[in-house]
Order: structure tokens, then C-alpha cells, then sequence
């Protein structure tokens, strides 16, 4: 018993460390709270980001309700304070009452590379449209303004 | 041997005290100081040590001594888990590291409504246009328009 005790606390430690499942967000994007049916996501990884001096971008695109928008908007608001950054990189709108636009620069990895979380919800009369992000990389948030800013 | 007595007896203690006295000469200490009744002042607390080193120390049971020398046996499922625990630790470590965003393989899919494309240009231009669409949002005067656009 006292080996299975050190055991799983071992894990305990290890299992956390991994990047971006310490994220509550990541349940959006694992299709536990918006069905993937419902869902445009995308994952890259690796070479083909490096132009954009990043290393993984997670995006998702959904519409939703606004029991699901005040859930989304919940679980991120949560990612922002339990991961603090400097608040000169966070940049917020809010537009009645709800978040409407964020990029939020959260805590580093491990290994130093800058992590972001990016969301907007643009709002109709019943539905809400929702762009989800979530990027890793030596990319400051100026560099990602002025690479992905339309002109 | 010879029998010790109350005039050599201050002789034999300060040997004693020494530490130069023969086995013989320790026995007739112990045997004068059990043994005699009437001590004078000087020589009770000396009679008192010589009491203490007289008594026996307790001899633990057979039944203590047995359990020191073995130990309760160990179940059988026991003496693999702490291999197996360590096993265990070790492949999470190694898999955590080897997913780890330092060193991500290249992968670029796109799930449209649930089914995966997995074709890197497509990705590619979901991924980057939906940063555009984030990073593009500040300006309201773009979200006026299209709501306008939308009503008509």
C-alpha cells in the first residue's frame, strides 16, 4: 500500500507538467463541451509554424447558444486567472456584459516558449460565434499583432 | 583465595578505581561488600556500586528473539509492485517528455464538423485565418459593417 501511495504521487507530479491539458479551455477544444460535429478546429504542430516563430496553434470555430458562449466564456476567464502573465500583455473587450475579445498571454513553459489564449465571440441576435485559440511559441504578442493584424 | 579485609579493603578499591586489579582481587571486593554487614561510612557507597554491577541483566524471551530474527513474510503480490512502481513512474516520464511541446512532430489536421481532413494546407489556412479573425477584431467600425451587411 505504501508503494502504491508513492506511486501515484509520483504521477501526480509528472502528469501536470504536460502543456496544454492543465487548461480548462482544452475541453472545448477535446469536444466535451461543444460537440465536434458542431466544430472547424485545427491542430499544427512543428516546421510549418516556425515562419510565424511558433511551435503549436489549436484553433476551434463554433457557434453556440448562450448557455454554451457564458460556458465557454467561463472556463477561459478561468484559464486567465489561475495562469497569470504581465498584465501589459493581455489585451480584453468586453461588450455587454460578455467577453467579446481576448489575447491573453499566460505563463510560460517549461521549456520558456510564450503561451497564449485567444478568444472572440462575435454575437448575432440569437446565436454567438466563437473563434477559440491556443498558441505556443517564441512569438511576442507584438510579433503575432503584426503578423496576423489585416491590413 | 585470599579472604579480603577491612584493612586492605581501601587498598584493593583505590586499585580498583585504578583499574589494575586482578580477577581475584574484584571477586573479594564483591564478596566483601555483599557479605559483610556492619560497613563502615566511607565504604556503603561503595557497596552500593559493587550491588549494582552485581545484578544479572534481564535475558530477553525466546519468543522476542524470535521475532527480531524473521521478519513477517511478505505477500507474494508485494514484492512486484515495487518494480512495477517504479516501472510505472519511470514510462510516464519518459512519455511526458516525449510529448512535450520542445519537441513536437510536425502535425497540421483540420476536423471540419467533426471529420478529420488531414491534409496541411487546409489546415494550415484554417488555423492562420482564424488568427487573422481574432487579431483583426479590435476595430468595432469592422463589426458594424458586417452586421449591417447581414441585416440586408
Amino acid at each position: 500500500m505504501k508503494h502504491l501511495l508513492i506511486t501515484l504521487m509520483l504521477l501526480g507530479i509528472a502528469l501536470p507538467i504536460s502543456a496544454q491539458r492543465g487548461l480548462h479551455i482544452n475541453e472545448v477544444f477535446e469536444g466535451n463541451v461543444i460537440q465536434k460535429a458542431g466544430m472547424h478546429k485545427t491542430l499544427i504542430k512543428g516546421e510549418s509554424l516556425e515562419p510565424y516563430k511558433l511551435t503549436v496553434l489549436h484553433t476551434a470555430k463554433f457557434t453556440a447558444g448562450s448557455l454554451l458562449r457564458d460556458k465557454v466564456e467561463a472556463l477561459f476567464s478561468k484559464d486567465m486567472g489561475e495562469h497569470p502573465s504581465d498584465k501589459d500583455n493581455i489585451e480584453l473587450e468586453y461588450r455587454d456584459g460578455h467577453l467579446y475579445y481576448a489575447v491573453v498571454q499566460i505563463d510560460d513553459t517549461r521549456g520558456g516558449l510564450h503561451r497564449y489564449i485567444c478568444y472572440q465571440c462575435r454575437s448575432n441576435a440569437a446565436t454567438n460565434n466563437i473563434t477559440l485559440a491556443y498558441m505556443e511559441g517564441k512569438a511576442t504578442l507584438a510579433d503575432l499583432r503584426k503578423t496576423f493584424k489585416r491590413k | 583465595m585470599n579472604k579480603v579485609r577491612e584493612e586492605n579493603i581501601r587498598e584493593l578499591l583505590v586499585r580498583y578505581l585504578d583499574g589494575v586489579s586482578t580477577q581475584e582481587e574484584l571477586r573479594g571486593l564483591g564478596e566483601y561488600f555483599g557479605n559483610t554487614a556492619n560497613l563502615p561510612a566511607d565504604l556503603i557507597s561503595y557497596a552500593q556500586m559493587f550491588a549494582l554491577l552485581d545484578e544479572k541483566p534481564k535475558t530477553p524471551t525466546a519468543e522476542a528473539l524470535d521475532r527480531f530474527s524473521s521478519p513477517p513474510p511478505r505477500k507474494r503480490w508485494s514484492i512486484f509492485l515495487l518494480p512495477l512502481s517504479a516501472a510505472a513512474c519511470i514510462a510516464a516520464f519518459v512519455c511526458i517528455l516525449l510529448m512535450s511541446p520542445e519537441r513536437e512532430e510536425n502535425t497540421a489536421v483540420a476536423y471540419i464538423d467533426g471529420k478529420m481532413v488531414d491534409d496541411q494546407q487546409t489546415a494550415m489556412q484554417m488555423g492562420l485565418e482564424a488568427l487573422q479573425e481574432i487579431f483583426s477584431n479590435g476595430s468595432q467600425e469592422e463589426q458594424q459593417l458586417s452586421e449591417l451587411f447581414n441585416e440586408q
